[in-house]
């Protein structure tokens, strides 16, 4: 599935002067599969980015679109499937159930399709180190903890594009590289892109294109 | 999993007083509704007459004895009368002008033979609690049907019992053949005997009660030119408005058999009150319902967050629209069901506190008080439904 952003121009950020190669005002075209970085500091628009792209913010001028219709015109209904196969996405706030266990937070994705098996969920938690907070409160976790389970979470579902909002900003650069590597991985898998937004952090990402906000 | 996420933010205090409240409403709706329909329903089928449906005269005073003022109604009185707003219709009963006489058949082995002169009269079918296509009469018929006072009856088996014959039942008097000698009070050759047959009996009327049909051929063959005069009208009044009837008769100086009003004031007295327990009712479900829909709202703005983030992982809408609505539809089915059954309680207590009281209203069940509890649960179920969709679509 191919983005476009046509001369989007968020309604916040419509008094700020941003770069020539900037998305904001631009036409860019984010190309099936590819693995995109996205390279800006704070207050430049990399969560607005986020939520414009999935279809959660409207308040923009210009036109997103999906294989070329303008995601404007999708309806509540139309969106269930977008997000359930198309879309997988990692807010920087996590969006986890805080009062639930880490196994709820994740069934509870994993209800929806059952595209992966409970095993592979604990074998992902095992390998970012945190296989044996299962059965423990997301609330009670710490904040790079959080963080792990809210990718594997975002993997467990099928999608075209994975996009990622700073999520490793709580994590060492050891941990952000194996969740960078588990991204890839399953992003081979599917045969899927990804767009990572950070504040100028790199941990030798293995990207294909960098844009700029 | 989805409710465990939907419903863990509850303040569960406010939810018991809702369904408190709830339950009160149902209990007493389908009390009331039930209780307002048997009272109303209270003396049918025993009287041939129609509910609320009595016979009057004016007063016979000693001017009228002496001719000063008149017994009989103009039409522009009836018009009257059935321009007030508790009045449901009005319509003349109709005498014979002719003379009449009811003899048994002298073919008849059951009973010995007799004659009297009788009254007969006719009213309108509109009035009478019997089946229309029975109260017909047209020339040639094998027979007129009649309904005879039930003193008559009584009278009948007094001279029987006097006679040391067996006395006759209802249902026998129903078969026995009877005729009527129709005669011209002018010339007494011109004479006609024609069958009669006992359709029902009536406490209410003292004459014989015919066919309209049969009373205008009568009239119009043996009456000749005599001028009918209508000195009984029947009038029904609307239900719960007895009182006002009554105080038109009393002003127009007209009366009624006392045991007509009777019941027609008890029902009277008696439906208005289950009738305000009723609104009360309706408006206390309403309210409960009402409390319950503002805490399914209340419930959706706690869960916001769990809402829009399972909107954000990919819930279709109306799954959580369902759950949602699904959940208080239940909750007010087990209020119902526990309200019905608090009903059928009350229901065993007042029935055998109503024989008691010696009003015998019918014990079987209302089926309209359940349809009403149907529709309340339907209502409530569609602005459950309505409440959640707008409120998941709030938060896409």
């Amino acid at each position: 599935m191919n983005i476009v952003f046509n001369q989007v121009m968020p309604t916040p950020l419509a008094s700020i002067n941003h770069s020539a190669e900037s998305i904001w005002g631009n036409k860019i075209e984010l190309k099936s599969g590819e693995r995109i970085l996205l390279n800006a500091s704070s207050g430049k628009g990399k969560s607005t980015f986020t939520f414009t792209s999935i279809g959660l913010r409207k308040d923009y001028s210009g036109e997103i679109t999906y294989d070329g219709v303008d995601i404007k015109t999708f309806s509540p209904n139309d969106w269930t499937p977008i997000r359930q196969g198309k879309m997988s996405v990692i807010f920087q706030d996590l969006q986890l159930f805080l009062n639930l266990s880490v196994e709820d937070n994740l069934i509870l994705k994993n209800m929806l399709q059952e595209n992966v098996t409970v095993e592979t969920l604990k074998k992902q938690l095992e390998f970012l180190g945190i296989g044996d907070k299962w059965k423990q409160d997301c609330g009670l976790l710490s904040m790079g903890q959080q963080q792990r389970v809210a990718i594997v979470r975002a993997l467990s579902q099928p999608f075209e594009w994975l996009i990622m909002d700073e999520p490793f900003s709580h994590l060492d650069k050891e941990n952000a590289q194996k969740c960078m590597k588990l991204i890839h991985e399953r992003c081979e898998e599917l045969g899927a892109g990804f767009v990572l937004t950070s504040l100028g952090d790199t941990y030798d990402y293995n990207y294909t294109r960098e844009l700029k906000l | 999993m989805l409710n465990k996420v939907l419903f863990r933010n509850q303040d569960k205090k406010q939810l018991i007083i809702a369904m408190m409240g709830a339950f009160m409403g149902i209990t007493f709706l389908v009390t009331s509704i039930h209780y307002l329909i048997k009272v109303n329903e209270f003396g049918k089928g025993e009287e041939i007459l129609g509910p609320n449906t009595i016979i009057v005269q004016k007063k016979v005073s000693n001017a009228s004895t002496l001719n000063l003022t008149k017994t009989d109604f103009s039409l522009k009185e009836i018009e009257k009368i059935k321009a007030k707003s508790f009045i449901q219709d009005v319509k003349p009963v109709e005498s014979n002008n002719f003379d009449v006489s009811f003899e048994t058949d002298r073919t008849e082995k059951l009973v010995p033979y007799f004659r009297s002169d009788v009254f007969v009269q006719t009213v309108d079918a509109d009035f009478l609690d019997i089946k229309v296509p029975n109260w017909k009469w047209k020339k040639g018929d094998a027979f007129v049907p009649i309904i005879l006072p039930r003193e008559f009856i009584v009278m009948l088996n007094t001279f029987m019992s006097a006679q040391e014959i067996p006395q006759v039942s209802d249902d026998l008097a129903m078969k026995l053949k009877f005729k009527f000698r129709l005669r011209d009070p002018n010339n007494s050759s011109k004479e006609e005997h024609v069958n009669v047959q006992i359709i029902g009996f009536t406490n209410e009327v003292s004459s014989i009660l015919v066919p309209a049909s049969f009373m205008q051929y009568g009239n119009e063959v043996y009456a000749g030119t005599v001028e009918n005069k209508i000195t009984q009208i029947m009038i029904s009044g609307k239900e719960s408005e007895f009182g006002l009837v009554e105080e038109m008769l009393k002003e127009r100086g007209l009366e009624s058999k006392n045991s007509q009003m009777v019941v027609g004031r008890l029902k009277s007295v008696v439906g208005t009150l289950i009738f305000v327990v009723l609104g009360v009712s309706i408006i206390a479900v309403f309210v409960s319902g009402l409390v319950l829909i503002q805490y399914l709202q209340l419930l959706l703005s706690r869960n916001a967050y769990e809402v829009r983030t399972l909107l954000r992982m990919g819930y279709p809408p109306k799954d959580l629209i369902r759950s949602f609505s699904m959940y208080f539809i239940k909750i007010f089915g087990i209020v119902s069901v526990i309200g019905v059954g608090i009903f059928f309680i009350f229901k065993y207590f007042l029935d055998n506190m109503f024989e008691t009281g010696g009003l015998y209203i019918g014990t079987d069940l209302a089926c309209v008080s359940i349809a009403a509890l149907a529709l309340a649960y339907i209502l409530f179920g569609l602005a459950s439904y309505l409440n959640a969709k707008r409120g998941i679509f709030n938060e896409y």
